[in-house]
């Protein structure tokens, strides 16, 4: 009885540590989708990139037979998929939407096409020579009791996203440069007239939103399997596009809405291997958390528009008796 | 005619074919690659998705019958975009309209033709009624549209997965299933042997009803205005949220009729892991086909072919992986949207062929 008790504590524990993992590749696409977001540009490419960085950190680590290597090769590929991305848009005027849906069809199926060209591979490929990326245990953190097991013992890449985290959360709101990626996003003419080179804004989130794309499709080739398959990243770009918005594209709040969806897949595995229920309708729990969401930041930005709306009609009604039946525009 | 009205027409002709070429041009390189002459690998893509050489042996045949579901979701989208809403719903609108026509097929009995005629309905109805939502919550509570299409989508495979695996499943084999669809649901094919049939037919009454429900109505017009200029619509006393529901409902009549005809004319039951991506495939199908029907039912026509083509062409015959049929399609989207690209040649065109004025360049940047 008692050994059950424990049993039970243990799995959660591990539930909790594999939600922590799943949840790596969501909040690295979602960081790189805010940061567009907050510059005003709606990168959907994220899913693509991710895949793609999928498959360079796998061929990288193949080929350069050092996983690290692989992972750097893949954070690269991912900027340079970026760099084009934003070349495109920004010289040609490409809608950004389109672009991103034809690049996305573009990765999906090159990959493939590549990966049976050069090394016969049908679908799906691994090599033995491949390594995993090592688990690192981080010194004083793992003596402590259960927050030592939940935070440490976690790969390279788990790591850099709470890093990431951190300091885009310094970068767009304590530094100079942050406040110019805002400034493009909340109006791109303004910030165009005091001088704030919204190119260069712009390329840069692109790029920095491409590296960690393609950092959150490296952990699920080489940090979580050791493999690539079709489609790999699986519809986790786009997941990554929801915590994003669910999160206000505030990296603290996109990290803590990443960590919950990575939760409600964790969770949905272990359901499924301990109850009977069918995992398609565990399954619905993050989709239908995030459509809640969506509905839910809908309401709020009504609701503020509206009490913005009765705030100006007061005022006006102060200031100048009268007012308030003309809106002024 | 007025040269301006010209000028559209060239450009809406011109451009796609360029892109097509230019996709083509710069898929050569891939193909090198595979150690295969270019050449020889279009001439086997294209026959093998285009050639006809018996009535028995007719892979265009084959390629109607699968632009039949993308006609469809194409002049979905198109209805979608041209309320200006960018909705990507047509997936799951589609895979709702296959499961309800798969359940019913089966489930009830009704004499042959109105059989199919109530499932094909049914199907419109429950895709409309799925596209309502994403639209609903636009208009009111300003929802970005190609997010809630994205989860919905994903909800409505997984209620698919769950209802093939569980509720609907025909027998206990590896692969889950349902049931196949009585007869008296079947939408008959034009010969033995091919599923190209009454649904190509209907496919083709939609892009008539789009095109004169979009250019020749009123409440068209208003959804056009209310896609391409909000304020000017509003301004003029159009009801755009209106106008913009009502083309979603129709957006998702169309996408649900697509899984209907799917099902009721090609497949007759879902198997499990049934997620097509040809709702997916509409999205792109309406932006190469310049969001008009019948640029779209060109285009649907072409997307199936370069598609069938590299599966039967490319692989089989050359042993190119058929998903360079997939890496062709998403270039020729690209330098369709990169129509600023071309800029320069139309102008060369326009001016050896004297079909007017050049068209300043575009792009500034």
């Amino acid at each position: 009885m008692n050994e059950l008790q424990v049993t039970q504590d243990l799995i959660t524990l591990a539930v909790i540590r594999s939600g922590i993992r799943l949840a790596t590749p969501v909040i690295l696409g979602a960081l790189g989708f805010a940061m567009c977001n907050r510059a005003g540009v709606l990168n959907f490419a994220i899913e693509g990139m991710m895949l793609f960085g999928a498959f360079s950190a796998i061929v990288a680590a193949f080929l350069l037979g050092n996983t690290y290597l692989g992972v750097v090769v893949a954070i690269l590929a991912g900027g340079l998929i970026g760099a084009i991305f934003a070349a495109v848009y920004l010289k040609y005027k490409v809608d950004l939407v389109i672009l991103a849906l034809a690049l996305n069809l573009f990765i999906s199926e090159m990959t493939v096409f590549f990966l049976r060209v050069v090394f016969g591979a049908f679908g799906s490929w691994s090599d033995p020579s491949i390594h995993q990326l090592p688990d690192i245990e981080i010194p004083i953190v793992n003596q402590i009791p259960i927050v030592g097991e939940l935070l440490s013992g976690h790969n390279i890449i788990v790591y850099t996203s709470w890093i990431a985290t951190i300091a885009l959360f310094i970068i767009l709101f304590h530094t100079k440069f942050g406040r110019h990626i805002r400034a493009v996003g909340e109006n791109q003419s303004a910030a165009e007239t005091v001088g704030i080179d919204v190119a260069r804004v712009k390329i840069f989130v692109l790029v920095l939103s491409g590296c960690l794309a393609a950092l959150g499709g490296a952990f699920l080739s080489v940090g979580h399997l050791t493999l690539f398959t079709r489609d790999m990243s699986n519809g986790r770009g786009w997941l990554a596009v929801t915590a994003a918005l669910f999160g206000f594209s505030h990296p603290i709040g996109v990290f803590f809405t990443g960590l919950f969806f990575g939760f409600a897949d964790a969770f949905a595995v272990r359901l499924q291997t301990v109850t009977t229920i069918p995992p398609s309708l565990v399954q619905f729990l993050p989709n239908v958390a995030a459509l809640v969401a969506l509905i839910l930041v809908g309401a709020r930005g009504k609701i503020r528009e509206e009490l913005a709306r009765r705030r100006f009609r007061q005022r006006a009604k102060q200031e100048v008796p009268g007012a308030a039946a003309t809106p002024a525009e | 005619m007025t040269a301006q009205r010209r000028r559209q027409i060239f450009d809406a002709v011109l451009i796609p074919i360029l892109a097509i070429i230019t996709g083509l041009a710069v898929s050569s390189a891939f193909i090198l690659m595979t150690n295969t002459p270019p050449l020889v690998a279009y001439q086997e893509l294209f026959k093998a998705g285009f050639g006809c050489e018996t009535l028995d042996n007719c892979s265009l045949f084959t390629t109607l019958e699968r632009a039949t579901p993308l006609i469809l979701t194409g002049l979905s989208a198109v209805m979608a975009f041209r309320s200006g809403l960018f909705s990507i719903g047509q997936e799951g609108q589609f895979l709702l309209g296959a499961l309800i026509a798969a359940w019913l097929g089966y489930a009830i009995d009704l004499p042959p033709v109105l059989h199919a005629l109530v499932i094909l309905v049914l199907a419109m109805v429950l895709g409309a009624a799925y596209a309502y939502i994403p639209a609903v919550l636009k208009v009111r509570l300003n929802v970005n549209e190609i997010i809630s299409t994205i989860i919905l989508n994903s909800i409505a495979a997984l209620f698919v997965t769950y209802m093939v695996n569980y509720p609907l499943r025909a027998n206990r084999n590896s692969t889950a299933s349902t049931p196949i669809i009585h007869s008296s649901a079947e939408l008959p094919s034009f010969f033995a042997g091919s599923h190209w049939g009454v649904g190509f037919l209907i496919a083709v009454a939609a892009v008539i009803f789009v095109w004169f429900y979009l250019w020749r109505t009123v409440p068209g017009y208003e959804q056009r205005m209310s896609g391409q200029a909000p304020f000017f619509a509003r301004y003029g006393g159009i009801r755009s949220e209106r106008a913009a529901i009502r083309g979603m409902l129709i957006s998702g009549a169309l996408a649900g009729l697509a899984g209907g005809i799917e099902v009721l004319g090609v497949n007759r039951q879902i198997v499990a892991g049934f997620s097509s991506g040809l709702g997916f495939d509409g999205v792109l199908v309406a932006i190469l086909g310049q969001a008009h029907p019948l640029g779209v039912f060109l285009v649907a026509i072409l997307f199936a072919g370069i598609r069938l083509g590299a599966e039967l062409g490319l692989q089989i015959t050359t042993n190119i992986p058929r998903e360079l049929g997939g890496g062709i399609l998403a270039l020729i989207i690209l330098f369709v949207a990169a129509r600023s690209l071309f800029s320069d040649i139309i102008n060369l065109f326009r001016n050896s062929f004297g079909a007017g004025r050049g068209i300043p360049k575009e792009d500034k940047a």
